[in-house]
């Protein structure tokens, strides 16, 4: 399938996996939007979501690789085997491109007339999202199947932020969701929605997250594969209107949801429940 | 919070004018207060610059909510009058104001809490000694005076209603006769002079006209009658409740708030929730739970998405002024935090953590006695509501929020422990 990835930074580890993983797969990438390195807001969030440590160690390792070693340069391991899959490791979005033979259009705005322009002359059949701008809906109807996201945790139960830590805490079994994106917050039809199993191996909340991200992108390889064999058809979300929006968990919540992650037994039941 | 006022905007905007430059004038007398008075102005106009609102903002602790909690009742006791009441603000121009009845009143169960909380004999003391205050200001109705101490306020139904909820809370405590005898009095008061529809107006009433925030004395009457008051007192607060619950609109705006000359005020706003949401959970009315729950869930949007709430809004929750109303943040978090207890949503827990982290960062450490751990009225400070003070009203609404805080999470820790 003729893809268009769309990225937060070129720097997002979870966007170059993405992007790697579904070259590999023999889709096409039409090309990559991202915002810039240094947008502000980005740069913001990643400050409040890893602290101010964290952030720097991973700038550092990304823009001066030197003598750091493969582990050191990869914040999130699970996502090691796509980002190394040609080789040397893949730092940013422009050296898979250059890989793989797309282009990379960086904007502060992927809605912007001229970003919209440069989308339609790429045609894609599909977009996914892997962070970046608020949608809007010229964007949303361009490629013909939808912008695709992985959502991390089942849909329509749990829409928003934080949401494999608002799983654990409501007590809903931790999934992910592959959706078509629509103007709502995560409201947009279902395309795949399978149960985690593997979060009785977690040790942590932030283990949690870098194995869901990894099983996104191969949950994303799935759907795109089945949607282009016609083996899939987008179900629209049951209860649209009710709001099952959660936001950014305070750190106080986090702890418990990790109480709750660690005090999990195997669940012999998990599996596939659609797509 | 109500005054005796003057009626026409006229009157008001010169009686607004008279107060700043009575208040300007207390930096005279008092010039050791410019340099704190300087200190936040710059403090202010700096974070207001600098400080950057992310998806992860408030999303982490910045100080133990247990320090925060000492520090603001500290700045409470400090506050204490003579006799016992609880001076209504202190001023960064003119110093601490006069004693204030009403919230001397409300104030009464938030020491009550804290000296249970903390086993603080000071803090119990205190209630005690404001309750007897009180007792010497009611009038032969029963009724209580409006405005600062000492400017010989007419009887005052919103005033009433506040110090009756500290009354009523003194009595369960103490057991003291004399407390029920006087809140039993006042309630009394409080339901002759209710209209038929279930409002207050007329001479006791702010501006002389009706006002849905009055769900606070609603709510005091509810306690009264749970107390010992009489069904009389129950059917009073029940009349208010529905005629409160008549002035919802569907998007979750509540009508009537009729303040001449003043913008709708968050502070107010939270009012209304804070005395339906109590009402309803003491006379066990599901409807009002269900549509505290709806206009709070728009405030909670609200926040959540723009990570700040207005410090007043146009009717429908449009418009909004720019500058943060903390004591209405304040209640606002106290309103999520017994919806929490009350439907066990934990995104109201979660909107009521990052809302105390915001009002924590906004305390004071250093400086006089009545700045440090106080709540201004606004943020910045010279923002539109109570500038330039930091007001006893918005110290224990901030107290009660972080208590509630503090018990919330001790029950949601325990069950996922169980």
């Amino acid at each position: 399938m003729r893809l268009v990835i769309l990225c937060s930074s070129p720097y997002s580890e979870t966007s170059c996996a993405t992007a790697a993983r579904l070259a590999q797969w023999g889709h096409t990438l039409a090309g990559a939007i991202t915002l810039p390195s240094w947008d502000r807001i980005t740069l913001l969030r990643k400050l409040g979501q890893w602290g101010a440590r964290e952030s720097a160690r991973y700038a550092w390792a990304k823009l001066w690789p030197g003598r750091e070693t493969t582990a050191q340069q990869v914040r999130n391991p699970y996502l090691k085997a796509a980002l190394q899959a040609r080789g040397p490791l893949f730092r940013n979005l422009h050296e898979v491109a250059a890989a793989h033979d797309f282009p990379v259009l960086t904007t502060a705005d992927q809605n912007s007339p001229a970003s919209l322009a440069q989308l339609r002359s790429w045609s894609p059949e599909a977009a996914v999202f892997t962070g970046g701008n608020i949608l809007r809906e010229p964007l949303l109807g361009i490629p013909r199947f939808g912008v695709l996201n992985a959502h991390l945790a089942l849909l329509p139960e749990i829409r928003g932020m934080s949401s494999p830590e608002w799983s654990l805490l409501r007590g809903v079994p931790l999934g992910i969701t592959i959706h078509r994106m629509d103007a709502g917050v995560d409201t947009g039809p279902i395309l795949l929605r399978r149960e985690f199993a593997e979060a009785t191996e977690c040790g942590s909340l932030t283990d949690l997250r870098n194995r869901m991200i990894a099983r996104g992108i191969e949950l994303m390889g799935e759907a795109i594969s089945a949607l282009e064999a016609g083996r899939l058809s987008p179900a629209v979300q049951a209860d649209r209107e009710k709001d099952h929006q959660f936001f950014v968990m305070h750190d106080r919540l986090k702890a418990l949801a990790e109480r709750r992650l660690r005090q999990r037994k195997p669940s012999p039941a998990a599996g596939q429940t659609h797509g | 919070m109500t005054r005796i006022e003057p009626s026409s905007s006229r009157d008001i905007s010169m009686d607004r004018t008279a107060k700043i430059l009575r208040e300007a004038a207390g930096l005279l007398r008092g010039p050791q207060r410019i340099v704190p008075l300087a200190l936040k102005l710059g403090s202010d106009a700096l974070g207001t610059k600098i400080e950057p609102r992310t998806l992860y903002t408030y999303a982490a602790t910045s100080q133990p909510t247990e320090n925060a909690l000492r520090s603001v009742m500290g700045w409470i006791l400090r506050a204490r009058r003579r006799h016992g009441g609880i001076a209504a603000f202190y001023s960064l121009l003119s110093g601490y104001s006069e004693p204030y009845p009403e919230v001397t009143g409300y104030l009464i169960p938030t020491l009550y809490d804290f000296a249970h909380h903390r086993a603080d004999e000071a803090a119990s003391r205190a209630a005690e000694q404001a309750a007897r205050w009180l007792l010497s200001l009611q009038m032969p109705s029963g009724a209580f005076p409006g405005g600062l101490h000492g400017l010989a306020g007419g009887p005052s139904i919103f005033n009433t209603g506040q110090i009756l909820l500290g009354l009523v809370r003194a009595f369960r405590e103490t057991k003291d006769a004399t407390l029920l005898e006087r809140a039993v009095a006042a309630g009394d008061w409080l339901a002759q002079i209710q209209q038929p529809d279930g409002s207050w107006s007329g001479a006791g009433a702010y501006q002389g006209v009706s006002h849905t925030y009055y769900s606070m004395v609603a709510w005091s009457l509810a306690e009264l009658a749970a107390t010992g008051g009489g069904a009389e007192h129950a059917a009073a607060a029940e009349r208010n409740l529905d005629w409160v619950l008549s002035q919802v609109k569907p998007g979750g705006w509540i009508d009537g708030i009729n303040l001449q000359g003043y913008p709708f005020f968050l502070h107010f706003i939270a009012y209304i929730l804070q005395g339906v949401l109590e009402t309803g959970l003491l006379l066990r009315r599901k409807d009002a739970l269900e549509s505290v729950a709806h206009s709070s869930w728009v405030l909670l949007r609200k926040f959540e998405i723009g990570k700040r709430l207005a410090g007043a809004y146009q009717p429908g929750f449009g418009g909004g002024m720019k500058f943060a109303c903390l004591t209405g943040n304040a209640q606002m978090s106290c309103v999520w935090l017994r919806l929490f207890e009350a439907c066990y949503d934990q995104r109201y827990l979660n909107a009521a953590l990052k809302m105390n982290e915001m009002l924590k960062q906004r305390l004071t450490v250093r400086g006089p006695g009545g700045v440090v751990g106080g709540v201004a009225g606004s943020y910045p400070a010279w923002g539109a509501y109570q500038p330039l003070r930091y007001i006893s009203w918005g110290a224990k609404f901030l107290a009660d929020a972080l208590m509630l805080e503090l018990r919330a999470l001790h029950s949601l820790e325990a069950a996922c422990a169980s």
